[in-house]
């Protein structure tokens, strides 16, 4: 057995590069198989042997050993290696050991080969070599290989020299400014009537340039900041976004031109620059994924399609349209689109799920905002706007679960819903799950946790779903109810996932990581060590770097008590000016503390830094305040100029009294009390209608309104008030008969208190005293005309001093101030 | 201001108020709605020191005074001595009742509600007005004014604004009821917990109440450091101390937390990290408004049952949004606007820029220029009815600024100098 094993194995490596394997074969992409001899898919060979081969029956031959994959060539009699074959299983199980590194998965031929475009049978070979991976992990198992990963020194290489900005803001003034004193000036500058910072359009040129500075890209300048606020965001435009951009970047451009290119300050203490894939692949292991069906994640970058790579068939691949991106990192960001599969494919579903009569969504994603609702579909497997097997969507902060069973409608309906008060929901990156279960219905968890909403429909068998429904992600299959967001990852399961899985699922996070290791060994002279990051593209604008910690690859290595403090990241060959989260850091290494990678922890903090050139050409270093011994000399900032301030239109000088000070004025001129029942039940009721604020230009004519009233009540209750007109009007005597007329004695007792007291004497904001008397006379003696149209009867007296009262007492000769 | 003459629009408003007469029968209502015209909205350059006076008595007051008071105070005005005139307006009760409350009311809610009931936040700065305290107590100090044993009015009670509503509603002189005692007796705080304002009842139930207590700082600059937090944006500073709850990439765009929120988030949440130990704490079924909810602080010994800590739930929700955010432990609190573009408002030399609770946060806050200029503008807009426009109010501002300083911070005087300056000519 040991010799045909070895025979075989021989023959297979002779055979391996004889079959179009070795470096120099032209690749032919998704050839079509060829007719003759093809295998029939069914296995009628001798048992599996062992536990092993038939785990690797199952989970991988299976799979590949048909004829639209492996099988059209890699049987007995035709090409070697033939793992393919469908005589034997425990031979293709012996061949198929010789071409999987069980130490290192992804290193196996099996799929390299796929990976560099060897008979792909899709258009993607990520997506053949993710397949490919995911049967051959699900035949051995990995979770010891996962975390067993092995930090590999990166080549050390300085860091590059770069453009840097002069202290004098003369280049800026002459090339950019006066873009931005123009177009920028109306809101980026302090004395804005509502001041935007930056202050880029600022009135004294210094401080435009030491705001602009972050914004403005001297080796791209198309990739300023300003340049894509402009272009790509359309904010406030002047003209065209893109020849206001190009405008803009043409500005920098030549600012940049005027640069020379310097090295990386000499004063710096800085660690060895690296790329982002120069770094030590971080396992992206600890997923539970024993129960997948199907899986989307999205790396594909281009065209529009996106592959389910759960090795599971029939795959089912989304077709995207409308308006959609792919997003760095992994992802589609939806805007006005979505991703839909076939409903042949999307019968997987059905027929796995309703077979185990439970199933798990599970997705990363990122609402685009917490306005949408619908719901707004993110994920669904329907057959029109009311009709679905399952759904989760999105309203506002709520995620909305609907599940088609024997106690729903057939849309799923009644829905479980986060609680409102929770706000489950972010406009963040997420990791949902939904779970459901015949037993126990649904529920949903968010970034690992249960959210706790308990399902008041009772679960039952899922018999009653529609195997001829689509799988949609992003809006329904009638393209409406969009969801606008990014979509990073969504795995079906045919199984729940245990509380344990969802958490693990979370903990292992999204996308590809790297261990970043910045060489720092000249600086603390301690061979082979380094500052390590965990470093991952975290959405297509910036890299994630986290839990920073310093190892050594030298045995017995002694980092104890090395001092740090001040870590920035640098980007290409400068210091970046934000996101620099460990500038405050000041610690020392403890020797005693290791993480799992032997390394000693900084910080457990991360943070994020822009993508400025792309993952392929950035270049990152670390700097250090204080590195061991080592210091940095920095210049200090210059003190910032505090903003000149600017005249504004000149305003009113006067203005009108409040509603408070009305009432308190009224109370006062008057000797009514502000807490008289009828006044201050008047009051209440008016109040609001009552100028709020002392704006002269603010009076509207509802306010005069409200001040007529108010004012009418204090008069009434003034002259209803035997005491208070008494000492009011001493000289008046309200029995008199309307009927005889008011002359000028009685014009005089009503008119001359209200004079002395409201407009007061010799001041020369109001107005003439005998002008106001007359105004009043002419009014008393319009309403005192009796006629058959104006009956006076005993009370018209009063009212007519009433009247007189409320004349002045609700006019701008009180109002005003 | 319409070329229409004031008489004609007497005119025309009659015979619109004889309709009015026809139908509703009520002549006051007649007579009343034509009078507004009577005095002309012409502003008055040149005043003679009668006119001062009424200025600066309606400006402080709120109210005309009486004629008598008027001779007085512009006797004094001829004798130079304009601000001792304002000090005679500032005797009126309505200077507290009306004036102050209504300046100080839009401060302590959201809404900037100045229909907002009379509470311990506003009748404390009266308080503080009327007693020539140092106005930068109202930030720190372990102060608080009600109006104990007044007949008719129940006692100051934590968890409800009954006291003070009561007061505002019985028309009593807030001057003379008001007494000065401490938040440590009268509401249970600790001595260190207290800070001014910033731990009344009132404060807490607006600021503090849900959300993660950064309300707190954004709504103290803009009332006492006259500042919201957009101005203060700057991308530069260490975003170490930024929270867990907050999405590095809203939306799935990271540019908008390193481009925007970001920049004020590195300077807000290290000093909101001072309120760590606060919570109002309310019945959100039966009392979804918080009206009869309370403040409560975690006193040394107490812990969170979910943070098994001093530091409230609230502080670490969300937690999830970005596990490698900053983790509170304590109420330590930093000053990152020391540094970068925000040293211009002024941080005290004296002071350290970091230290733990808010009282000693507000202290920060308190000494710093900003804030004296910030009241003194306050001051300015609510007595002369404006914003400062020119030179001239920029220097007079920076003149009261550096007397209101110099006194003491006694808001008072601001109020005079403004007064005086305000007067007219």
């Amino acid at each position: 057995m040991y010799k045909n094993n070895t025979l075989i194995l021989l023959i297979s490596i002779f055979l391996i590069s004889a079959c179009g394997g070795g470096s120099d074969a032209q690749v032919q992409e998704t050839p079509i198989p060829p007719t003759a001899n093809q295998p029939d898919g069914t296995y009628n060979g001798p048992p599996a042997a062992t536990a092993d081969v038939q785990n690797f029956k199952l989970n991988v031959w299976d799979n590949l050993a048909t004829q639209d994959k492996c099988a059209a060539c890699h049987v007995q009699g035709q090409q070697a290696p033939m793992f393919a074959r469908n005589d034997d299983i425990n031979e293709a199980y012996s061949i198929a050991n010789t071409l999987v590194n069980k130490n290192k998965v992804s290193d196996s031929l099996l799929i390299t080969k796929v990976a560099g475009g060897h008979n792909c049978w899709l258009s993607s070979t990520s997506a053949c070599s993710d397949i490919m991976t995911t049967w051959l992990e699900a035949w051995i198992d990995t979770d010891e290989s996962a975390t067993a990963i092995n930090l590999e020194a990166p080549e050390s290489r300085p860091v590059g020299a770069n453009k840097n900005f002069p202290a004098s803001p003369a280049l800026f003034e002459s090339n950019v400014y006066p873009l931005l004193a123009q177009y920028c000036s109306e809101c980026h500058q302090s004395s804005a009537s509502i001041p935007i910072s930056p202050y880029i359009g600022s009135s004294d040129v210094t401080e435009a340039y030491l705001a602009s500075i972050s914004k403005m890209n001297l080796d791209t300048p198309a990739d300023s900041r300003m340049v894509e606020r402009v272009r790509d965001e359309f904010h406030n435009c002047w003209s065209d976004c893109a020849s206001d951009a190009a405008a803009l970047s043409t500005a920098i451009t030549n600012m940049a031109d005027a640069i020379e290119v310097t090295e990386l300050d000499a004063n710096l203490v800085a660690s060895d620059a690296l790329g982002l894939f120069d770094g030590t692949l971080a396992s992206g292991g600890g997923r539970f994924e024993s129960n997948l069906i199907a899986k989307w994640e999205f790396k594909t970058g281009f065209g529009n399609t996106a592959f389910d790579t759960s090795g599971v068939s029939p795959a089912i691949d989304l077709t995207l349209s409308g308006n959609y991106n792919w997003v760095g990192g992994w992802g589609i960001q939806l805007i006005d689109g979505k991703a839909q599969g076939a409903t042949s494919t999307s019968k997987k579903l059905h027929d796995l799920i309703v077979s185990t009569g439970e199933f798990a969504i599970e997705a990363w994603i990122a609402p685009a905002n917490v306005t949408q609702e619908g719901p707004a579909r993110i994920i669904s497997y329907s057959g029109g706007d009311d009709r679905r097997n399952f759904m989760l969507g999105q309203t506002l902060y709520n995620y909305n679960a609907l599940v088609r069973n024997d106690n729903t409608d057939i849309n799923g309906e009644p829905a479980l819903n986060t609680a409102d008060a929770d706000e489950d929901l972010q406009a963040a990156l997420q990791h949902v799950v939904l779970n459901y279960d015949g037993n126990g219905g649904r529920t949903i968890y968010v970034n690992g946790v249960q959210t706790g909403d308990e399902d008041a429909i009772e679960g039952s068998l899922l018999n009653s779903w529609d195997d001829s429904f689509a799988f949609v992600i992003g809006s329904e299959v009638s393209g409406r109810s969009r969801f606008a967001g990014t979509v990073r990852m969504v795995a079906i399961h045919n199984r729940v996932l245990s509380d344990e899985q969802v958490f693990s699922n979370f903990d292992a996070g999204i996308g590809q990581k790297f261990y970043l290791m910045f060489g720092v060994s000249e600086i603390v002279n301690v061979p082979s060590t380094y500052v390590v990051f965990e470093v991952s593209q975290f959405d297509s604008f910036s890299y994630l770097f986290t839990e920073p910690f310093m190892v050594s690859l030298e045995p017995n290595a002694n980092l104890d008590g090395i001092s740090l403090s001040g870590m920035r990241i640098g980007l290409n060959g400068r210091e970046e000016k934000t996101g620099q989260v460990f500038a405050t850091l000041n610690t020392s290494v403890n020797g005693a503390n290791n993480n799992a990678l032997g390394g000693k922890p900084l910080s457990a903090q991360g943070t994020i830094v822009p993508v400025q050139k792309g993952p392929q050409l950035d270049e990152f270093f670390l700097s250090f305040d204080v590195l061991g011994s080592e210091q940095s000399v920095r210049v200090d900032a210059p003190t910032p100029i505090p903003a000149l301030p600017q005249d504004i239109a000149a305003q009113a000088e006067i203005g009108v009294r409040n509603f408070d000070e009305i009432n308190a004025s009224m109370a006062t001129l008057t000797g009514v009390s502000v807490s008289n029942p009828e006044v201050q039940a008047s009051f209440t009721q008016l109040r609001q209608q009552l100028p709020s604020v002392s704006k002269i230009d603010s009076f509207l004519t509802s306010n005069q309104m409200a001040i007529t009233q108010l004012a009418i009540k204090y008069c009434d209750t003034l002259v209803e008030d035997n005491a208070l007109r008494s000492a009011y009007f001493p000289d008046m005597d309200f029995g008199a008969n309307a009927n005889n007329g008011f002359d000028s004695i009685m014009k005089d007792a009503i008119i001359a208190p209200l004079n002395a007291r409201m407009l007061g004497s010799g001041i020369d904001s109001q107005p003439g005293n005998t002008e106001v008397y007359n105004e009043i006379s002419n009014l008393i003696d319009r309403l005192s005309a009796c006629s058959n149209q104006n009956n006076c009867d005993a009370d018209t007296t009063k009212t007519v001093v009433k009247a007189s009262c409320a004349a002045l007492l609700g006019s701008a000769v009180v109002i005003l101030q | 201001m319409q070329s229409t003459s004031p008489t004609k629009v007497f005119r025309r408003r009659l015979s619109v108020g004889k309709l009015l007469l026809k139908y509703i029968g009520n002549i006051a209502m007649l007579v009343s709605a034509i009078a507004f015209a009577l005095a002309a909205f012409v502003p008055y350059a040149n005043a003679d020191s009668l006119t001062q006076a009424k200025q600066m008595h309606d400006r402080l007051a709120g109210i005309p005074a009486t004629q008598s008071t008027l001779l007085e105070m512009a006797a004094l005005i001829d004798q130079g001595n304009s601000k001792q005139a304002a000090y005679i307006a500032m005797q009126s009760p309505d200077f507290y009742n009306v004036t102050l409350k209504n300046w100080v009311t839009p401060w302590t809610n959201e809404e900037a509600d100045i229909f907002a009931p009379l509470n311990d936040y506003s009748a404390t700065v009266i308080g503080i007005a009327r007693d020539d305290i140092d106005f930068r107590q109202i930030l720190i100090g372990d102060i608080i004014y009600s109006a104990q044993g007044v007949g008719g009015v129940p006692a100051y009670s934590m968890s409800n604004n009954a006291h003070y509503e009561t007061l505002e509603n019985s028309g009593l002189d807030l001057a003379d009821v008001l007494t000065q005692s401490t938040q440590s007796a009268l509401t249970g705080l600790p001595t260190q917990a207290t800070a001014g304002v910033m731990t009344t009842r009132a404060a807490a139930k607006s600021f503090f109440k849900d959300g993660t207590n950064r309300a707190m700082l954004r709504f103290t600059l803009m009332n006492h450091l006259c500042t919201d937090l957009e101005p203060l944006k700057d991308t530069s500073l260490p975003p170490d101390r930024i929270r867990q709850d907050l999405s590095r990439s809203p939306g799935g765009d990271s540019r908008i937390f390193a481009n925007s929120c970001a920049g004020c988030h590195n300077g807000m949440d290290p000093l909101a990290q001072a309120f760590a130990y606060y919570e109002y704490d309310y019945n959100v079924d039966s009392d979804p408004e918080g009206e009869s909810g309370q403040i409560t602080y975690n006193n040394e010994g107490e812990t969170d049952p979910q943070t098994n800590s001093r530091v409230t739930a609230k502080h670490l929700i969300n937690s999830n949004n970005f596990p490698f955010g900053y983790i509170i432990t304590d109420d330590r609190w930093d000053n990152y606007w020391r540094e970068g573009i925000n040293q211009t408002l002024g941080w005290s030399e004296q002071l350290s820029g970091f230290g733990y609770g808010a009282k000693s946060m507000g202290e920060e806050l308190a000494n710093s220029e900003k804030f004296a200029s910030c009241q003194v503008t306050k001051v300015f807009e609510n007595v002369c009815l404006r914003q400062p426009q020119d030179t001239a109010d920029r220097n007079a501002i920076s003149n009261i600024t550096a007397s209101f300083v110099s006194s003491g911070y006694r808001i008072k005087e601001a109020f005079a100098e403004t007064a005086s300056y305000c007067a007219g000519e």
